[in-house]
């Protein structure tokens, strides 16, 4: 194979003739062979270098604005920050967002009634977040969602609200604020990378009976 | 004249977002002197012009189009050879509702010329398989999305919907919502046409004639693609592929969604390079408003697009080693693979389908540790791409499954309208990076991989090398660093204001509001745009009547063309023949059947 330039910014590739070594199949098959077992030893002796993560014992680390499930943020007060303004169910291109807004009795705020995202529509684009005039919506790193029916995929109130004051440093895609950094991981195959537990702790799901909208 | 100018690097110079008039760009009277010069060339052939806003486009009677085709492929000057596009468009408000565009380019002068019929509901068009034979395909999906027909065309049937369904859907007045079932007994039965040479009439076989159906779900065809092939013993003597498993009505979508919600939509054509569709899309609405992404945003894309298009081409090829039984391959190439879309995720926050560009710039900067990855992937690629290199290019059995494997002449592939890496193994060096450059391409020292014969083994080298190529871009990209400033436009009509404006200012939360709601308003025209995907030209042809939607979006896949020569360059060869020649051509279903 050699590679010649034909003209400015044009190169190109000629395919060689087949060479003595190269016809008698064997030498290069073993020289393949040579190549694979050489990985193999590697590996072998340096099990570290792997490019694997062991889910589920281990997990990846995402970069701080991943887009994984959703959920809606809460006041001091603990009432939700959603105002059913509809911007985020507008943005959605998938249109898998659907709200009810309710009128609070006592303060005369629009509230949701009822906020429906159906994961399986959701393409987790973050549209939604970018559309919220009220920092009510974000997106954490939690992707695993796994579900048996069709119909947990259809997630209300209960699931996405969060109490006050939810850490939500370590979250995913959040408003972009022009000023803020964010720092990336490009964790790849993780090698090198530190690894951690999962972002979401499992034992500390969102509380639904926070929830004091109405 | 916008009032956010505090992060303005780029000044809000565009049309006002009420301006239902045409933005006419700078390059128009240029595109229309040569389009007289070409309607002159042509001599005896009278061509009406009609401005267009990028390229020079002509309003031709139904009558003349074959002949406009034929001379404008046959003339010597202008040779306008490659077939670059055909698709319609519908104005039901229009005396002739229906419009058939032809785009054509020219490898010679490197331009581009457009070609309108304007037909009525019944009418029909005489087909042009006969110049070009990449309009088969092409032909049949205009009939199939609008219901035009096209005279003598040999096979008008269905192509990218089933055989139950009812109406043409890209009509306007057809609901986006209607939906049509498909049973058992719908399916039709295909039968190859066998190639005239291996009539059974002229040929003496001792082997009963076979038809085999080889996919939609089968593990050689990457995506739904089925090709059915008779064979005479292990011969195929003749091929019919079918597509459209994977139609998602990508167009009629577009035109019911705003323009920004259009792009999570273009991620998903080409799957395996979702940030090049990105950028084509993005930079064709841009050009329809009138602006430039910033610097920093133009050199993200740049960046993020040579990623890709590693990335699609080691999906390409690690595939197609494991079809023809080189697994090993497919564990080496996919470790970078992974690094390259960790990379995309650090940015974007999602790995395939980044949906990371906005129309005029980027969602949100880079993260600071950006340009320090990108340089460890790049400087770890060529150990993998030279890895896989050393175990296969010399390797006799591998040189044996791909020499002279599924060849197109030149010829053919010209009269396809193939483009990317399936031309350029045919030995034309046409790479819309070199020929139209955008994103400053031009500005890079890098080299367009060619390489003669037009088979497997061909398609192979150029691909391999143009990985090379890329890294090169890439190095030299981050070399320069990225450049500073914002990396969205400061234009309240199109960019987001920043969040903690929005909640603090009454005005950019207006700005905010309108832009969710009423969505970005480009001006009344059309804008066809152009780059180079993983796998050929990827084209955006956008459409504007002014509103919030689309009122018609059309991508140009460049896979569909090179699909559509498939039965062509596998008759006559065998079927394991076949398997690797379609892995060679990195078919994508997404983008095949939109």
């Amino acid at each position: 194979m050699t590679i010649t330039r034909v003209s400015p910014g044009v190169v190109k590739i000629e395919r060689h003739a087949m060479t003595l070594s190269e016809r008698a199949y064997l030498p290069q098959v073993v020289a393949g062979m040579f190549r694979t077992i050489k990985h193999l030893l590697k590996n072998l002796f340096n099990p570290k270098g792997l490019p694997i993560i062991s889910y589920p014992e281990v997990k990846r680390v995402y970069s701080e604005r991943f887009r994984g499930r959703h959920i809606l943020t809460s006041r001091e007060d603990g009432t939700t920050r959603c105002v059913a303004c509809f911007m985020c169910s507008t943005a959605c291109p998938a249109e898998c967002i659907t709200i009810e807004a309710g009128e609070d009795q006592r303060t005369r705020e629009k509230f949701p009634q009822r906020y429906d995202i159906d994961l399986l529509r959701c393409i987790f684009c973050g549209y939604c977040v970018d559309a919220c005039p009220e920092d009510a919506i974000y997106m954490t790193r939690d992707y695993e969602m796994a579900i048996d029916t069709r119909a947990r995929a259809v997630v209300g109130l209960r699931d996405l609200v969060v109490p006050p004051n939810f850490p939500v440093g370590p979250m995913g895609w959040r408003p972009y604020y022009g000023a803020i950094e964010k720092h990336g991981t490009a964790g790849g195959t993780g090698i090198g990378q530190p690894l951690r537990d999962a972002p979401f702790e499992d034992s500390d799901p969102p509380n639904p009976d926070v929830y004091r909208g109405a | 004249m916008s009032t956010l100018t505090k992060y303005s690097a780029i000044p809000y110079t565009g049309p006002a977002p009420t301006n239902r008039e045409p933005y006419v760009p700078a390059t128009v009277a240029a595109s229309d002197a040569r389009g007289q010069e070409i309607a002159a060339r042509l001599g005896t052939l009278t061509l009406e012009q009609e401005t267009g806003l990028d390229l020079p486009t002509f309003i031709v009677a139904k009558e003349n189009i074959i002949d406009v085709l034929r001379a404008l492929h046959d003339h010597k000057e202008l040779a306008f050879t490659l077939p670059l596009d055909l698709f319609g468009n519908d104005y039901p408000g229009r005396e002739k509702r229906f419009e058939i565009v032809y785009q054509l380019y020219s490898l010679q002068n490197n331009e581009r010329v457009r070609l309108k019929v304007r037909v009525g509901e019944d009418e029909s068009i005489p087909t042009s398989v006969n110049v070009f034979q990449a309009y088969d395909w092409y032909e049949r999906e205009a009939w199939d999305m609008y219901g035009v027909r096209f005279d003598g065309h040999p096979n008008l049937r269905r192509i990218l919907t089933h055989e139950n369904f009812q109406g043409h859907p890209l009509r306007k007045d057809y609901d986006a919502a209607q939906r049509w079932l498909l049973t058992d007994q719908g399916v039709s039965t295909i039968i190859p046409k066998v190639a005239p040479q291996y009539d059974e009439a002229l040929e003496e076989s001792d082997f009963e004639r076979v038809t085999l159906n080889l996919g939609p779900s089968h593990p050689a065809t990457h995506g739904t693609l089925r090709i059915v092939a008779t064979l005479d013993g292990e011969t195929i003597v003749g091929a019919d592929c079918e597509i459209g498993y994977l139609h998602r009505c990508f167009e009629k979508m577009s035109e019911t969604h705003t323009y920004q919600q259009v792009i999570p939509y273009t991620d998903r054509l080409n799957y395996c390079s979702a940030v090049i569709n990105n950028v084509g899309y993005c930079m064709t609405v841009e050009k329809m408003l009138g602006i430039e992404a910033p610097e920093r945003a133009q050199h993200v894309r740049l960046m993020l697009s040579e990623f890709y298009r590693i990335s699609d081409h080691i999906v390409c090829i690690a595939a197609n080693l494991v079809d023809i039984g080189a697994l090993t391959n497919y564990w080496y190439l996919f470790q970078p693979r992974e690094e390259i879309i960790a990379l995309a995720e650090s940015c974007s926050g999602a790995r395939l389908l980044p949906s990371y560009l906005r129309i005029g710039g980027l969602a949100v900067d880079v993260p600071d540790d950006f340009l320090a990855n990108a340089q460890r992937i790049v400087t770890s690629l060529p150990k993998f791409i030279g890895e896989v290199e050393g175990l296969i290019l010399k390797n006799r059995i591998f040189r044996e499954r791909v020499d002279g494997v599924g060849v197109i002449s030149r010829e053919d592939a010209i009269n396809f309208g193939f483009t990317g890496p399936c031309l350029r193994a045919t030995g034309v060096a046409y790479d819309v990076r070199k020929a139209s450059p955008y994103l400053g391409y031009e500005t890079y020292d890098w080299d367009v991989p060619i390489a003669e014969g037009g088979d497997t083994y061909a398609r192979f080298l150029v691909r391999f090398e143009e990985m090379r190529q890329s890294i090169r871009i890439l190095q030299q990209a981050i070399d320069r660093g990225l450049p500073g400033g914002p990396v969205m436009v400061d234009n309240p009509y199109v960019a987001l204001p920043p969040k903690e404006k929005v909640y603090n200012e009454m005005e950019s939360l207006i700005y905010h509001f309108k832009l969710i709601m009423h969505g970005i308003q480009p001006p009344v025209g059309e804008q066809y745009f152009q780059v180079e995907g993983g796998n050929g030209e990827v084209g955006f042809y956008v459409v504007s009547d002014g509103t919030k939607h689309p009122y018609r979006v059309r991508a140009r896949p460049p896979c569909f063309s090179i699909f559509e020569a498939f039965p062509k360059m596998i008759t006559g060869q065998t079927i394991p023949d076949a398997i690797a020649s379609l892995g060679s051509l990195n078919i994508i279903a997404g983008e095949l059947d939109r």
